[in-house]
């Protein structure tokens, strides 16, 4: 009965008062709320950037585990919710990346020039047919496909992708520009009669 | 008008339902571990200063001022 009000007591918690009584003490019951909260859209996420069930679901369990274990770093600066997706998508690129094993398509992006056409290739990639789409990010590289799946699928400002990824506004504008960019030249290769 | 293609491949899949158990079993694992690491780093704190403090101890003679 004590339990019963207790965990209906703590699902009314907002996600940062209950990290705070986490950080507080350690509890895996309140911890499973968050977890509740956040699991579906962490575990999509993962599905979206790595394109393969299996590895979303050890993902999605390390990066609960990484969760847990750096909660007391956790500032309270950021929503908790900002702070879950960074080291999601952080977490799944170090993971692509790692297993990619190539770098030899990794410029630096920050010696580019700022002064960036945002509208470039947008309309254009905007308007590819869907049925297609998933097959084009499939076969790009890991950060590109992250870029894509944050600006045009999750939505996020520029802003906001550059403080989920901790690099620069500037960054953030090329290396959206060049995933465009290369979604585009995959997905003419790949379907040739669509030009 | 045509949609956002993005937002149409967006995925809509459920975590398994075994995930939850795994997570939690894991975090519960992780916390008896931080617990034995503080029990041991406390014990092990304690018993260095005691150390330190029988030695200071067995010197209280030698410290002892005599007029």
């Amino acid at each position: 009965m004590l339990f019963k009000k207790k965990a209906k007591a703590d699902s009314l918690l907002s996600d940062e008062e209950l990290v705070a009584e986490l950080q507080h003490s350690m509890d895996a019951d309140r911890f499973g709320l968050l977890y509740d909260r956040y699991v579906t859209k962490v575990y999509q996420k993962c599905i979206g950037m790595t394109r393969d069930k299996e590895l979303a679901h050890d993902l999605t369990h390390d990066i609960f585990l990484k969760v847990f274990v750096n909660l007391s770093k956790f500032d309270h600066r950021s929503k908790f919710g900002t702070w879950v997706y960074s080291i999601t998508y952080n977490y799944c690129l170090d993971h692509l990346r790692k297993a990619q094993r190539q770098r030899s398509t990794q410029v630096d992006d920050e010696s580019m020039t700022e002064d960036i056409a945002e509208d470039t290739y947008e309309s254009e990639l905007l308007n590819l047919r869907s049925e297609h789409i998933d097959e084009v990010l499939a076969a790009m590289d890991p950060t590109d496909r992250t870029m894509l799946l944050m600006k045009y699928q999750e939505e996020h400002s520029v802003k906001e992708i550059s403080e989920l990824l901790n690099i620069g506004e500037s960054a953030v504008k090329m290396r959206v520009l060049r995933a465009r960019e290369r979604a585009l030249a995959k997905y003419y290769e790949l379907y040739p009669e669509e030009r | 008008m045509s949609q956002n293609p993005f937002q149409i491949i967006r995925p809509s899949d459920q975590p398994p339902e075994n995930l939850k158990k795994e997570v939690i079993g894991n975090v519960k694992r992780i916390m008896l571990l931080m617990r034995f690491m503080q029990l041991f780093m406390s014990d092990f704190g304690m018993a260095f200063f005691e150390n330190i403090r029988l030695v200071g101890r067995n010197d209280n003679s030698v410290h002892d001022p005599k007029p």
